[in-house]
């Protein structure tokens, strides 16, 4: 990890840091190609990945719509709102 | 040179549900903004996506319908960007186990048939809506469509022409309103295509730069897109006009161009993982067997059992079996009125003559079958005339429920039998159309036809021209 | 500081205090964040639900770390709750004044556990999927846990009977009849012997040495048979879970963006600024190095060798887990390296609640129950809840 592969991580998850920040990231970062060698010492070449650590399935629920919420109060606490929209800067193409 | 165009379409369909995908709101549109909005769709924590059965049903069957192979174990991944439309930032789709896998779709153009790979179809939901001009410099955010279900149909790069294209496009339509999983009605935006296209050498086997244009909702706009697409390629590889990128473009049916579309450093990292809070939904036999049997007559299988068992012509077959809407109609009316020419008839010209004036499209056809079938009765059975019939058709499409015999009766539209009236017109017209009386004598048929028209709308249309037009020759040879 | 807020209209004699990760719908939950600070939900966590239901009070919220992946609750924006200059945690805290019977709280990153494990109270991290998680602020869900704390194995034992069953609302709860086995008394065969990871119980401070020696004794002079084995697999355990943790930490917290509820940057003005400016604003130095490293671990580059492999070494620390229940019927561990941790310790490795984690790991990653009692942690098979207990009833 390099300041500028940093950089495009930061772009990718809407964080700024400050070089202070930068270097205690860096410094994290560190450890892990040897962290990732010590995974690698394990050999799970016929593994499976276990996504859910319970073997079930889904249940699915039918198809019922229902409307309990209310606009107002899923809005009450939005930084901004206009005609019951929620408002950002303008997008542009 | 001489080149070929290559085209993968990605093809989003949002389903036919009540509720989204993952939380209970509403799926309808067309809603006050933010109307069908929960805490989850709205991106606050806490709920959990609970699957819509209706939604896996629905892939199955488009899966069906497109000859693909089911996955019977299906899973959901998380795919993460940064976009106000996107209230968790990240969208639950299908990334390594998609519902439906290697489908064939068989379109005809006028270079003849032709087979389209599907590389895979997957479920995910669907983003909300930007609306740039409530206020200035703001951009407003409705999550009413933000979870609504789609079906995302991936094909491979089999395509070669707008032709292709629109034939490709009419044919899944098709297919996914037979079987009622989807509207695809691309002017409300429930169908939506993204084409990736490149050009290369005739005979080359290598691509050449793909581009890709996103969000197309129309078909013409499609077309277009398409030939400037393929002529700026050409001119780009020939003359060196500018150097083709592999881009994203946006396509702007007004101005008839496309544009690169300033991509950002990060785009395209999506960091798809597989989504911890949905377990795989695993189709068992009971489901996979309850959805192939729940499968509709497929459009061909239909076509050619109309002109088989029913002696329809090819044309009429082929017409009717363009929607389905049309079809269930048809074999309504026909399940009543007994004749299949009859029904056909009155569908292919009275209903598609309403429905173009009401500049609807067949699918939106809403009349009632079984009232069809009655009303052809009414007509062939000599009790309501033609123009009449029509009258009355016309007044089905505003009332599903409308009862035509009822309705001819309180609208004085039934033939009279009061042979009465019809003699006493007629001698009343004859009596002011002497020229036209000696025209007939001279050989003029024509001329009758004008005393016979004033005769009928005299009588409202309620007379049975046959017995009219008989007895005006018999009066004319007395006169 | 508001490191607990409480409820004034609690009439119950029962009262129980949940941590900021539960949703309330009378009280504010914030995940000790800046990002959600006095952010109100419009519903409330199903276990907080249930235990109104069964006639519990909730009598206030306890803070916890942003997110609650550190080490007790130091990175809370509230600022970190400490006694006589050692840590500790609020939830705790208030069990302390005996205004409450339990807490009921979010395990992500074991901090539940070593607050237990540090105050000598009682912590059960039932078995995955037992226990709701809806209405519960999401952030490493493959593998987080409702969890109940209480002075002592009854009090924990009777609000987690309360908490366990099946919700529809979660599409990883468990079927009524898988969730009952925990419950019956049919799951609660004796322990009759006990492994000790070799791995897991060097590098502990003495204190802890002595609380695991205590327990390891107080189980053989009640006729448990108790073996120390290496297992390396298990300590590697925490770089796996480090990963999946914060890769979906990641993806969790991306929803925060000041759109939509909770604090927006004044310093915008473009779209961009509007999200780049609020996280970085509202996002604490601990949560940030998480999301950035649990990007990476997904992106193109390095999912196969780094997320997918943490995937596949789950499965491995599960089968092995699943081995060694074939001859012992509990791993007895700490929960903690360290019997107290000071500010110091989090100043001189900001970063140590990715390595202390190294205890609560295993259990994590692989969804398996533990009870933390008299120091030290003990894990057992899926529904093994009520023999953990009754093992953990000597040395609490």
């Amino acid at each position: 990890m390099d300041k500028d592969t940093l950089r495009k991580l930061e772009l990718l998850n809407q964080l700024s840091l400050n070089e202070t920040q930068k270097e205690h990231v860096l410094a994290f970062f560190q450890s892990r190609e040897q962290e990732l060698a010590v995974l690698n010492t394990f050999n799970t070449d016929d593994v499976a990945r276990m996504v859910h650590v319970m073997p079930i399935m889904t249940v699915v629920r039918d198809d019922v719509a229902a409307q309990p919420f209310s606009r107002d109060d899923l809005q009450k606490g939005a930084p901004e709102t206009n005609q019951g929209y929620w408002c950002v800067p303008r997008v542009v193409e | 040179m001489r080149y070929e165009t290559v085209i993968g379409l990605e093809v989003h369909v949002e389903l036919a549900t009540q509720s989204k995908i993952f939380c209970s709101c509403h799926a309808k549109y067309g809603a006050e903004p933010n109307a069908h909005v929960c805490p989850a769709c709205c991106g606050m924590p806490g709920m959990l996506p609970v699957v819509n059965k209706r939604v896996v049903d629905f892939g199955m069957k488009a899966g069906m319908m497109l000859n693909c192979t089911i996955n019977r174990t299906t899973t959901f991944d998380k795919k993460s960007y940064y976009y106000p439309d996107l209230p968790c930032a990240y969208q639950t789709t299908q990334w390594f186990a998609p519902v439906a896998v290697n489908g064939l779709v068989e379109i005809e153009t006028s270079k003849g048939k032709k087979n389209i790979r599907i590389k895979q179809i997957h479920m995910e939901e669907d983003a909300g809506k930007l609306v740039h001009d409530i206020g200035a410099d703001v951009t407003c955010v409705d999550f009413n469509r933000t979870s609504v279900p789609l079906i995302e149909i991936v094909s491979q790069p089999d395509l070669s022409s707008a032709e292709e294209v629109e034939a490709y496009l009419e044919r899944l339509k098709n297919l996914l309103r037979y079987a009622k999983v989807a509207e695809c009605a691309m002017e409300h935006g429930t169908m939506r295509c993204d084409v990736n296209l490149s050009v290369r050498p005739e005979g080359s086997d290598q691509l050449g730069v793909r581009t890709e244009m996103k969000n197309m909702n129309s078909i013409d706009a499609i077309k277009r897109a398409i030939s400037y697409e393929v002529a700026r390629h050409i001119d780009a590889i020939e003359n060196g006009t500018e150097v083709l990128i592999q881009e994203t473009r946006r396509w702007d049916d007004i101005k008839g161009k496309s544009y690169s579309m300033r991509s950002k450093e990060t785009a395209g990292d999506y960091r798809y993982f597989p989504d911890p809070n949905i377990m795989p939904v695993v189709i068992d036999d009971a489901w996979y067997n309850a959805i192939q049997a729940s499968l509709p007559e497929f459009p061909e299988v239909k076509r050619a059992r109309y002109i088989s068992e029913l002696g329809l012509s090819e044309y009429d077959a082929a017409q009717l079996t363009k929607s389905i809407a049309v079809c269930e109609c048809f074999e309504e009316a026909y399940a009543v009125c007994k004749s299949a020419k009859d029904a056909a008839n009155w569908l292919l010209s009275e209903a598609m003559s309403i429905l173009s004036s009401r500049k609807m499209t067949p699918d939106r056809l809403s009349v009632n079958g079984k009232s069809l079938g009655e009303l052809i009765q009414l007509v062939t059975g000599g009790k309501v005339g033609r123009a009449n019939g029509k009258k009355i058709l016309d007044a089905m499409f505003d009332d599903a429920n409308l009862n035509p015999a009822e309705y001819a009766e309180q609208n004085g539209l039934i033939v009279s039998n009061d042979t009465g009236l019809m003699e006493q017109v007629a001698k009343e017209v004859l009596a002011g159309e002497e020229k036209a009386v000696a025209d007939f004598r001279a050989g003029k048929e024509k001329a009758l036809a004008a005393i016979l028209g004033k005769c009928m709308k005299q009588l409202k249309g309620n007379c049975n021209p046959q017995v009219l037009r008989e007895f005006l020759i018999s009066e004319i040879g007395k006169m | 500081m508001k490191l607990y807020t409480a409820k004034s209209d609690t009439s119950a004699a029962k009262k129980i205090v949940a941590d900021d990760m539960l949703l309330t719908k009378d009280m504010p939950t914030a995940a000790g964040s800046k990002m959600l600070d006095g952010y109100m939900s419009l519903f409330e966590a199903e276990a907080i639900t249930k235990l109104c239901a069964a006639g519990y009070g909730i009598c206030g919220k306890a803070s916890v770390g942003e997110f609650a992946i550190d080490l007790l609750g130091e990175t809370s924006y509230y600022g970190a709750p400490s006694v006589d200059g050692k840590l500790t945690n609020a939830a705790v805290e208030i069990l302390k004044t005996d205004d409450a019977m339990a807490a009921v709280g979010l395990d992500i990153n074991g901090s539940i556990r070593r607050a237990a494990a540090q105050s000598g109270f009682v912590s059960v991290k039932p078995t995955y999927g037992t226990v709701s998680r809806y209405g519960t602020i999401p952030v490493a869900c493959s593998g987080e846990t409702v969890c109940v704390t209480a002075k002592n194995i009854a009090d924990c034992r009777e609000v987690l009977d309360v908490l366990v069953g099946h919700d529809d609302k979660d599409g990883t709860s468990l079927s009524e009849s898988e969730c009952s086995r925990l419950n019956s008394a049919s799951g609660a065969e004796a322990i009759r012997s006990v492994a000790v990871i070799s791995e897991l119980s060097a590098d502990i401070d003495d204190e802890t040495k002595a609380k695991l020696n205590a327990a390891k004794e107080t189980l053989q002079a009640n006729g448990v048979s108790v073996e120390e084995i290496s297992e390396p697999l298990f300590a590697a355990a925490r770089i796996a879970w480090n990963i999946l943790m914060c890769a979906e930490l990641c993806n969790n917290v991306s929803r925060y963006d000041g759109v939509k509820y909770g604090y927006r940057t004044e310093n915008y003005t473009c779209m961009d600024d509007l999200y780049t400016n609020t996280r970085t604003e509202a996002f604490g130095d601990l949560l940030k190095t998480a999301i950035l490293f649990g990007s990476d671990t997904l992106s193109t580059e390095n999912y196969m060798r780094e997320y997918d492999k943490a995937l596949r070494v789950r499965r491995l620390v599960s089968e092995r887990f699943a081995k060694l229940f074939e001859q012992y019927d509990a791993v007895l561990i700490p929960a903690c390296s360290k019997a107290a941790y000071t500010e110091e310790t989090v100043k001189a490795d900001p970063y140590i609640a990715f390595s202390e984690n190294l205890y609560t790991a295993p259990a994590s990653l692989t969804g398996l129950p533990t009870v933390t009692a008299g120091g030290v942690q003990l894990i057992g098979k899926a529904f093994s809840e009520n023999a953990l207990f009754e093992a953990a009833k000597r040395y609490e």
